[in-house]
Formats: C-alpha cells, sequence, structure tokens
C-alpha cells in the first residue's frame, strides 16, 4: 500500500467516524488541557506569592508581641521603650513602631473600615509607599501628635470619590483628623490591601487608644539581616529578663521575622501546591488517559470487524498498523494542541479574573507541563490507538470479520 | 505428466474453537479444483460450505490437513505471502457483504485497489466504476452501503470482488437475496469472466443457480457427499428472464 492512501485511509476512517474521532479528542484534550491548565494557574499563583514577598523588600523585618493569649487579654509585650532601644541598634535603620487602631471612619454620610496605623514616616519607606496628593506624616505631626491622616488610594476613594480629599476632616472614633496626603495604588503585600489603610501619627494614635504597648514593629536591617536579627532577640530577651540560649521562640514573648524566612515558608508552601497541582494533573491525565481507552476500546469490535475486511481484500499487517499509527498521531495531535492552547487561554482568562480581585497575577506557562502532558497525551493516544489494530491484525480475517469483542 | 492442481485439499479438518469448546465442522475433506473450473458447491444449511470458502479463499485457517495452493501448502506461506495472494490472486463475495459501513459505494468498491500492488492509481475510479455498472448500479454508486436494499447491498460487494479481475473468484451465496432477473444478470457476470479463463467457484442452495456451472460438489455434515460433472448446464442470458 502506498504512503498517500495510507494516509488518505487515516483520514477517510476519521472523518467518516466524527463521533469517535471527536469523542477520542475530547478525551485527549480534557487530559491535556487539566495537566496544562492546573500546573500553569498553580504557578502563576506561586509566582504572584512570591511576588508579595518580594515588594516587602529584601532585609525587612517584621517584630510581633508573642505569648499565650488569655481570654480578654491583648499581647502587650512589646512596649515603646524596646522600640526605641532597638532604634539605637547599629544593624538596624529605618524603624517604624506601629498602633493599630480598630475604629470607623467617617466622613459625611460615606463610612470606611480600613486599617488605621498610627505609625512614623519611616513606614512610607519600608513599605514603598508613593505619595499621590498632599504629604506623608513627618516627625512633627508625631512630636506634637496632630491629629492629620494620609489616605492609602481605596480608602481615599470610597471616602471622597473623585473629589480631592486634601484639607477635608475626616472622623476617627471620637475624633476629627485632616487629610494631610493620599497615596498612589500599590497593591497588596503579604496578602493585605495596602490601599485600604490609613496613616495617622503614632503619637495620636497612642494617646487615643492609651496603649501602652506596640501592635507591631516594622524595620529595614543594615547589611546582613541575620545579625540584625540576633542583634535584636539579644537586647529584647535582655530587657524582658528572657533567659534562651536555645534560640527556642517558644521561650520568647517576641517573633522576629524576616522577609526572607517569610520567602522560605511560602516556597515551602508553594513547593507543595506544585507537587499538589501535579498530583492533580496526574490523576487528570490518568483520568483523560482511560477516557481515550475507554472510547478507543468502545470502538474495538468495530474495528476489529474492518481490519479483518481489509485484511480480507489484501491489506499487509503494517498497512493496518501504519494505517491506525496516522489516524492515532493525527487524533493525539490536534488534541493535544487544542488542549493545550484552550489550557492556555483558559489559564490566562482564569488569571485575569483574579487579577481583578488580587492585583497583579501575570500568567506563567508551565513549559515542563506541557511537555509532560504532550509526551504522555502522544504514549497514551498511539499505545491504545495501536493496540486494538495490533491484537486484530494478528488473527486471520475471518476471525477478526466474526469479532463481537 | 498431470497439471498441478490450482486448490487441493488433503484431510483437510477445520474446527471453531470458543472458549475450549470445540465445533468440529469440516471432517478429512478432500478436493481437487484445477484452474479455469466453474464449480458449485451445494448442501444443507450448516454443513460447512461457507467454511470451506474461507479456508480456500485464504481468509481462514485449517485445524488439520493440508491446503496446496498451485502445490504449495498455505501453511508455509507467510503473513505478506498470504496478504499478496489475497490482493492480486483471488477475491470473495461474503454470504454476509461485509461493506464498510457509512461509506460510499464507489469507495467500497475501489477497496481493493488500495492493497494491489501494480493497479495504478488512475485506473482505480474507472475499474470500479465499471465493476459497478457490470451489477447495474450505475445510479447508486454515491450512495452510502447503508442506505441500500439488501440485494443492492449483496451486488455492492460482488462488484467488489470483480474490480481487481483475480484469477480466482469465491462467491458465497452471491444471489441469496437477489429476484431472479438480477441473479441471472449475476451469474452472466461469472459465466463472462469464466469464459475469459477466471476459476469461479460459487456456493448457493438453490439448484437452478449451482446449474450454471460446469461442476456440481454436494457437501454433507463436513464431507464431499456428491461430486459430479453437470451435464444440465444453464447458460445465463438475459433474454432467457423475459419468457
Ligand atoms: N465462529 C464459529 N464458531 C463456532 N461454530 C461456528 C462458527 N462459524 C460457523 N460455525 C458452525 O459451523 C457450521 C458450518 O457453518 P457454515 O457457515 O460453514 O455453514 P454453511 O454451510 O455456510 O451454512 P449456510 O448455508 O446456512 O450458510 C455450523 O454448524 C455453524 O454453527
Ligand atoms: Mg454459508
Amino acid at each position: 500500500m502506498k504512503l498517500r492512501d495510507t494516509i488518505r485511509t487515516s483520514a477517510r476512517a476519521l472523518t467518516i467516524n466524527k463521533m469517535r474521532s471527536a469523542l477520542t479528542m475530547l478525551g485527549i484534550i480534557i487530559g491535556v488541557g487539566s495537566v496544562v491548565l492546573m500546573v500553569s494557574v498553580g504557578r502563576s499563583f506561586e509566582g504572584y506569592i512570591l511576588d508579595q514577598i518580594d515588594s516587602f523588600g529584601g532585609g525587612a523585618i517584621d517584630l510581633y508581641p508573642t505569648g499565650f493569649e488569655k481570654f480578654g487579654q491583648t499581647l502587650d509585650s512589646l512596649k515603646f521603650e524596646d522600640y526605641e532601644a532597638v532604634k539605637r541598634l547599629s544593624t538596624v535603620e529605618s524603624i517604624a513602631p506601629v498602633i493599630i487602631v480598630t475604629e470607623k471612619i467617617t466622613y459625611g454620610t460615606e463610612e470606611a473600615s480600613p486599617m488605621v496605623f498610627g505609625t512614623t514616616k519611616e513606614i512610607q519607606r519600608n513599605y514603598g509607599l508613593k505619595l499621590d496628593l498632599g504629604r506623608f506624616i513627618d516627625e512633627r505631626d508625631v512630636k506634637s501628635a496632630s491629629s492629620v491622616a494620609v489616605l492609602a488610594s481605596e480608602t481615599a476613594e470610597n471616602l471622597f470619590g473623585n473629589a480631592n480629599p486634601i484639607g477635608e476632616r475626616i472622623r476617627i472614633g471620637e475624633r476629627f483628623y485632616t487629610v494631610i496626603g493620599t497615596l498612589k495604588t500599590v497593591g497588596s503585600l503579604l496578602l493585605q490591601d495596602l490601599d485600604e489603610f490609613v496613616y495617622v501619627p503614632y503619637s495620636t494614635a497612642r494617646s487615643v487608644t492609651g496603649q501602652r504597648y506596640l501592635s507591631y514593629i516594622n524595620l529595614l536591617a543594615v547589611g546582613d539581616d541575620k545579625l540584625a536579627q540576633q542583634d535584636i532577640k539579644t537586647i529584647l530577651r535582655k530587657r524582658h529578663s528572657i533567659r534562651n540560649p536555645e534560640d527556642d521562640p517558644d521561650k520568647d514573648d517576641f517573633l522576629v521575622r524576616s522577609s526572607e524566612q517569610v520567602t522560605e515558608i511560602i516556597n515551602s508552601v508553594s513547593l507543595g501546591l506544585t507537587a499538589f497541582m501535579g498530583l492533580i494533573a496526574g490523576i487528570s491525565l490518568l483520568v483523560g488517559g482511560i477516557g481515550i481507552m475507554n472510547i478507543m476500546l468502545v470502538s474495538v469490535a468495530e474495528r476489529t470487524r474492518e481490519i479483518g475486511l481489509r485484511k480480507a481484500l489484501g491489506a499487509r499487517r503494517q498497512d493496518i498498523l501504519f494505517q491506525f499509527l496516522i489516524e492515532a498521531v493525527a487524533l493525539t495531535i490536534a488534541g493535544g494542541v487544542i488542549g493545550i492552547i484552550g489550557a492556555l487561554l483558559l489559564g490566562l482568562v482564569l488569571t485575569a479574573v483574579a487579577g481583578k480581585f488580587l492585583g497583579d497575577i501575570s500568567f506563567a506557562m508551565s513549559l515542563p507541563a506541557v511537555l509532560a502532558a504532550a509526551l504522555m497525551a502522544g504514549v497514551i493516544g498511539v499505545a491504545f490507538g495501536l493496540y486494538p489494530a495490533r491484537k486484530a491484525a494478528a488473527l486471520s480475517p475471518m476471525e477478526a470479520i466474526r469479532w463481537e469483542g | 505428466m498431470p497439471k498441478v492442481p490450482l486448490i487441493q485439499t488433503k484431510a483437510l479438518c477445520k474446527s471453531y474453537f470458543n472458549e475450549e469448546l470445540e465445533t468440529p465442522v469440516l471432517f478429512d475433506l478432500d478436493l481437487t479444483i484445477q484452474e479455469g473450473e466453474f464449480v458449485s458447491i451445494m448442501g444443507p444449511s450448516g454443513s460447512g460450505k461457507s467454511t470451506l470458502m474461507h479456508i480456500l479463499g485464504f481468509l481462514d485457517n485449517i485445524t488439520s490437513g493440508q491446503y496446496l495452493f498451485r502445490g504449495k501448502p498455505t501453511r508455509t506461506m507467510s503473513d505478506d505471502e498470504l496478504a499478496q495472494i489475497r490482493a492480486t490472486r483471488v477475491s470473495f463475495v461474503f454470504q454476509a457483504f461485509n461493506l464498510l459501513p457509512r461509506t460510499s459505494v464507489l469507495d467500497n468498491v475501489m477497496l481493493p485497489l488500495l492493497y494491489h500492488p501494480t493497479i495504478p492509481v488512475y485506473e482505480r475510479e474507472d475499474r470500479a466504476r465499471k465493476a459497478i455498472e457490470k451489477v447495474g448500479l450505475t445510479d447508486r454508486a454515491d450512495y452510502l452501503t447503508n442506505q441500500l436494499s439488501g440485494g443492492q447491498q449483496q451486488r455492492v460487494a460482488i462488484a467488489r470482488s470483480l474490480v481487481t479481475e483475480p484469477d480466482l473468484i469465491f462467491a458465497d451465496e452471491p444471489t441469496g437475496n437477489l429476484d431472479s432477473k438480477s441473479g441471472v444478470a449475476v451469474m452472466e457476470v461469472l459465466q463472462d469472466l469464466h469464459k475469459q479463463g477466471h476459476t469461479i467457484i460459487l456456493v448457493t442452495h438453490e439448484m437452478s443457480t449451482a446449474q450454471h456451472a460446469q461442476r456440481i460438489i454436494q457437501l454433507l455434515d463436513g464431507k464431499v457427499d456428491k461430486d459430479s460433472t453437470n451435464f444440465k448446464r444453464i447458460i445465463a442470458k438475459k433474454s432467457n428472464t423475459l419468457k
């Protein structure tokens, strides 16, 4: 049989049995598509999460109070004096104390409940905040505990819409504050939406809340952040009279966390996530493979009779195998390409939609997943395409023609 | 010096096996057919006619004994050798037609030409249309086989067996589904081919059809019961049917 005839025969067989071809292809499309989609979307979110940490900046360190949280008792182990002591360390710079004010904000009839940070000007650098209008909190504001506030972009929009908020007076809890600045959109940091924040002077927050301790301290390390962490631990343990030569975090009443540690944690999380995605992908490939196999096995009786007839009319074994190989390859390539392209498009759409809610997510195609999916679809498609042909071609023509399955 | 027979079987036995269950069908069957003969095989239903035809037509294996084709045992032939014989030397009209479903009459009839090593591509459609014309289906050439009546399907199967014009033609009840007029037309085609030197082996259960051959073999329970020259030979002419 000539190659051209074999190709034409395969093409005929595929177009004549449209339903069978379509279902087989669907199996491959689902198998390949789910692998590519799962892994690519997984990778995109991983990239997004890593971005979040990246914008946190290298060398950034967070300092939290910890301890046994009894009912109704807040964590108050980080004092203002601790902040002063840490600030004096030579391995530390740009340190910002934070008191969180949990009050509603109103402007006329508009209401918002953003995160209100009582802090100092250093937070602007540490968080990478950019001014849109006006100015940020400065040292004078802190010194005089003035009633001023800086609004992040979304808070500003919620309260004022498109109007200019500078100079307007908003109410936080019982007190009125003059808006002195607004910020540009920055997105989120460590999964917190920074655009829904309000910043007031640290000293003002301290006097309205009456709080004698800090909710949290944010700072940057000078040079090696491991050294800075060690210095902070040493000084805080000395101040809090904690003996902890084993460096056991459970014995401390505070927690030092650097962006690198967070990165490590999230890396391991995302590694787990990728493995999980891979598992799902593997399962979907298996399911897709079983789907392909089923379609092919359903038509085995008919195909076996066809093979018997072709052999009766003079087809050699190689003619049969070649016809079926071409059919399987064509279906696998068509299904594989549609599956991959479809999955990538769907992935793009999904990340774009997710991006609307979460901020910037860029779609990351996973090339290894594409290759693995293509390879496995090829192997499964060709194996199960050739399997009935091999079996049937080994029968005598009449045995094949009489085949009932 | 005696001529080497085209077909010779020696103590040929055939059993079907279905999950260890043996169904013996042909028993120690001896048969010789010379090149250029026109033979009818008759016998009651289930006597093994189709089984014998399939074996002689290289479509099924034998259980024991020998089948010699031009003196060569078929058991010693390789897969490709058998395929070559099926493609070029023999053709078969199946009792159950065995057409490709969802495929046009023309494509069905052209199918054997795909596997023929020497007939050129440009001759294919011409040959197929001529074979279709011989069985009177010119106006149905582009129909799908499942859009045809039983008799029409049978004629497609006959056309397919004519298209390569092989030396040896097996026809298993080729007129079983046909009216007498179409039946006579088919017999005329077969007798024409025989006149041109082709060997024809025909299975039928109607004496009037069998009598178109030169020789009639009666099978009974998997054995040759009678084997005789046909002295009352009927010559098929379309005019005969007009009476
Ligand atoms: N695949 C098979 N498995 C088991 N037995 C079979 C098989 N095919 C045929 N037989 C048996 O072999 C015997 C002969 O069958 P065969 O088809 O050769 O008969 P036949 O003479 O052609 O009959 P008919 O005139 O009805 O076509 C029958 O008894 C049948 O039951
Ligand atoms: Mg029969």
